[in-house]
């Protein structure tokens, strides 16, 4: 706002002083932007946007900060707007770094041959989606999920979209046809648990973590939504590099994949707005599964 | 001669009329009337909405927050104006012919230009939005040109039809003085065609803000994308603080090109005139300023060898080099998206027809010389209150881009096709209504005065009076808002209301390129064919 504000003055004076003064301010801006390129390349961070968005900026400008202070690169978090302009960005090597979900990552690294899973958090290794529903319907198992009016999350999610689909067809349900109406979208972890509770949908599925924080920091009304199923364990969420080395000269990605990893009691507030208390080694073999799901529901071909 | 021509001549429109109706009737068998449409929790949730629609959230934040984002739309709307009009000018020149000779190579070229200023303007903005930021990344460029492209096609068009429709003689006389192509455009064309150049642009301006607002859906900024967030964490207040300050600018920009047209065409200079052009410099000048110092978007950036790499690896996606079965060889996939483009051109026509009902069912009362009883010569205490409200949910509808409408449509409505008719349809009644209002009231007054004073009811004024002299019009304008509903049906589908959009959101999800040309291919032909159709029946009602 206030950037708004300096520019109107700006372009007022601009203004008041006829049309010759307008070359001056060009030339010099433009000098500054080329310095800038050429002196730091900024080690950029993303996430996909599973969570509100504030939410998501605390955190990650958190681990941006401590990143910085220990590996000495200058690191920014770019917010992004939905799954796949993340997977895009990192494709073209403008996201250094990025939290990804299982789903995404095997895209990633499909797309980008360098691309690394190195870090995530020990309970990624066995991570669960949960299946909620109106309390008032009464839900005991998966199979009483036929008939109601169902959301998914985002449709490029593991937890939220791509397991959840794959335990509806191995329970003998088929999301387009057995449930009140075609599945929704809602986009996000967070809407899919707000859409049940304010009664828009009657049951949705979504990451556990997500619900686990809700119902810990009472943002959702355990009263009106209650866990009706939990999935079995797969593995999803984690931190993939880029080919970061090229740029940010030899040893970055030991660097930062030390840097993640050696977070501990000190940082435990920016760990806690990722529910953990430590991250872990990981690699890209423990996706394989993720990634035969995907092919299987034809979502990667 | 026999008398059957005639009788059909005479009896055309009616046919015309009765088809359609019949097309439309035919469109809602798509949907399974019978089941509840709205689901369970939808009505909790209208209510929600509508609570929150008289408690917008006017905090300090929001406001300045709102502010900020309304500019923002601003001036992606005027930098992608101030291009469009660019490439209207040159392109419609072009493709009007009139620097062309009467040769073969000459209709030739002319044909390629107006062909292409049409393919310019079948793709949806949203859509070209989306494919710049695949080749160019997340740019405000990215937006800007999105814009510019489509609105280039309309105003193209346009220009080009006003060209070519110029009075023949002054630029005979031209000729004949020895005067070089150039310069009879110059001295004879120019002059002839600048107010209604300006009229439109101005016209279309109103259009792209709307436009601009919405395209935060591939990422970029502005009012839509502050409506977009707002939504995901369902504050319904913010989500109406923004609506408020979208229509408020929408209805601004509405306001000024309406006095600007009236004030052109009046034959007497007005203060209004320079007035405007100055604004006009200022907001030029200031869009493109905040473009290039506060988002530091370099233009000569965009032009990257990186960008041109991978630009090419977008396209040769598309394309499906290198990929062993490619959507658009798949018979299944061609069934699938065949079957798509079925729906979405259902739901078109199912959008077209609600809002030509609603059309019907508020137009009379909304008319000016309605509403002071000039038209009835039987004023009524309330017909000012009714003409007031109706006008003002007419501009609700219209402010409010179908994109935003589906949004909260998809919270009320099963997904399906029809939650996307009726975003389109509850965006479309209100332009329809506009549109169809000032028809009524440039009626010429005195048959329907002399039934009014016959004693004719409402309904008998309406059935013998207002509809036979304005139903040609009618037709027009429902037939041209339905080409535009076409084109948006992709949009809607963006965000889960069915049809052929929400596949491409899909694919678009799932990198699978070549899924999405054949959906692009399925959607292009959609809107050639309605096109097409449109302009035939246009041509027949005339």
């Amino acid at each position: 706002m206030r950037k708004l504000l300096t520019y109107f003055t700006f372009l007022l004076l601009l203004l008041l002083t006829a049309c010759g003064g307008g070359e001056e301010p060009a030339n010099e801006s433009q000098g500054e932007e080329n310095n800038t390129k050429n002196t730091e390349e900024v080690f950029k961070i993303g996430a996909i946007p599973d969570q509100n968005a504030a939410e998501l900026s605390r955190s990650m400008g958190g681990v941006a900060e401590y990143l910085q202070e220990e590996t000495g690169l200058t690191v920014e978090y770019v917010p992004s707007v939905d799954y796949a302009a993340l997977v895009t960005a990192f494709e073209r090597g403008e996201i250094h770094l990025a939290w990804f979900g299982g789903l995404t990552g095997v895209q990633a690294m499909s797309l980008v041959e360098d691309a690394e899973a190195i870090a995530q958090r020990p309970r990624d290794e066995e991570f669960h989606s949960v299946f909620i529903a109106q309390k008032e319907l009464g839900l005991k198992g998966i199979e009483d999920i036929k008939g109601h009016s169902f959301t998914f999350g985002s449709e490029s999610s593991t937890s939220g979209h791509l397991m959840p689909r794959y335990f509806l067809m191995e329970n003998g349900i088929d999301a387009e046809n057995d449930l009140d109406g075609a599945p929704n979208y809602s986009g996000s972890h967070d809407k899919t648990y707000k859409l049940v509770e304010a009664g828009t949908f009657q049951t949705g599925a979504l990451n556990e973590a997500v619900w686990e924080t809700a119902v810990a920091e009472g943002t959702v009304d355990t009263n009106k939504v209650e866990v009706f199923y939990e999935t079995p364990a797969y593995y999803d969420y984690n931190w993939t590099i880029n080919a970061v080395d090229p740029v940010f000269g030899e040893g970055t990605k030991d660097k930062v994949k030390e840097a993640l990893l050696s977070m501990g009691e000190e940082q435990q507030e920016i760990l806690d707005l990722f529910a953990t208390d430590k991250f872990i080694e990981t690699s890209n073999e423990n996706y394989a599964a993720i990634e035969k799901v995907a092919k299987e529901l034809g979502i990667i071909k | 001669m026999s008398a059957k021509p005639d009788f059909f001549r005479y009896y055309k429109k009616s046919y015309l009329t009765i088809i359609l109706i019949g097309i439309f009737v035919w469109s809602l068998f798509a949907v399974q009337w019978n089941s509840d449409l709205i689901h369970a929790g939808g009505f909790v949730t209208i209510m929600q909405m509508l609570g929150a629609l008289f408690q917008p959230d006017f905090s300090k934040e929001i406001l300045e927050l709102a502010i900020e984002s309304t500019w923002i739309t601003l001036s992606y709307a005027v930098a992608g104006m101030t291009l469009a009009f660019i490439i209207a000018f040159v392109l419609g020149v072009l493709a009007s012919g009139i620097l062309f000779g009467e040769s073969r190579i000459s209709i030739l070229m002319k044909s390629f230009f107006r062909g292409l200023l049409g393919f310019l303007r079948a793709i949806h903005e949203l859509v070209w939005a989306w494919i710049f930021v695949a080749s160019f990344g997340l740019s405000p460029y990215a937006a800007i040109f999105a814009l510019a492209l489509p609105y280039g096609g309309i105003l193209g068009r346009i220009f080009a039809d006003m060209l070519t429709d110029v009075p023949k003689e002054p630029i005979e006389a031209l000729n004949s003085t020895g005067a070089s192509k150039f310069q009879v455009l110059l001295y004879g064309y120019l002059p002839m065609v600048k107010t209604n150049i300006l009229s439109y642009t101005m016209y279309r301006f109103e259009c792209s803000i709307r436009s601009s607002a919405i395209m935060s859906f591939v990422g970029l900024g502005g009012l839509g994308y502050q409506i977009q967030l707002s939504l995901d964490d369902l504050q319904y207040d913010e989500v109406w603080t923004f609506i408020y300050f979208l229509i408020a600018i929408v209805v601004l920009i509405d306001l000024w090109s309406s006095q600007l047209r009236n004030k052109l065409n009046a034959p007497s200079k007005h203060w209004f005139v320079p007035f405007s052009s100055i604004l006009t410099v200022f907001l030029v000048a200031g869009s493109w300023g905040y473009v290039y110092f506060v988002d530091k978007a370099s233009f000569l950036a965009l032009f990257s060898q990186e960008n041109l790499a991978y630009a090419k690896k977008f396209f040769a996606g598309m394309l499906g080099i290198g990929e062993e079965n490619p959507a658009f060889l798949d018979r299944e996939s061609w069934s699938n998206a065949l079957l798509l483009t079925y729906d979405t051109l259902r739901m078109s026509i199912m959008a077209i027809g609600f809002s030509t009902i609603v059309m019907f069912l508020t137009v009379i009362p909304a008319a000016r010389n309605v509403a002071n009883g000039t038209l009835t010569l039987a004023p009524k205490w309330y017909s000012w209150i009714s003409f007031g409200f109706i006008r003002l949910c007419y501009i609700f509808s219209r402010a409010i881009p179908e994109l935003v409408w589906a949004m909260m449509i998809i919270f009320i409505l099963k997904p399906g096709i029809l939650p996307g008719a009726i975003a389109l349809a509850l965006h479309n009644f209100g332009i329809l209504g506009k549109l169809c209002a000032e028809v009524i009231e440039d009626l010429d007054e005195r048959p329907i005065r002399h039934l009014s004073s016959s004693g004719a009811s409402k309904a008998q004024i309406l059935m013998y009076g207002v509809i036979p002299s304005v139903l040609p019009q009618f037709l027009t304008y429902i037939l041209y808002r339905w080409e535009v509903i076409m084109r948006t049906t992709i949009v809607v589908g963006f965000v889960g209301a069915g049809g052929l959009g929400q596949q491409f959101k899909l694919s678009m999800s799932f990198f699978h390129y070549t899924d999405l040309t054949l959906l692009l291919f399925c959607y292009l032909i959609l809107v050639w064919i309605s096109d097409y159709i449109s302009e035939w029946a246009r041509k027949t009602a005339r």
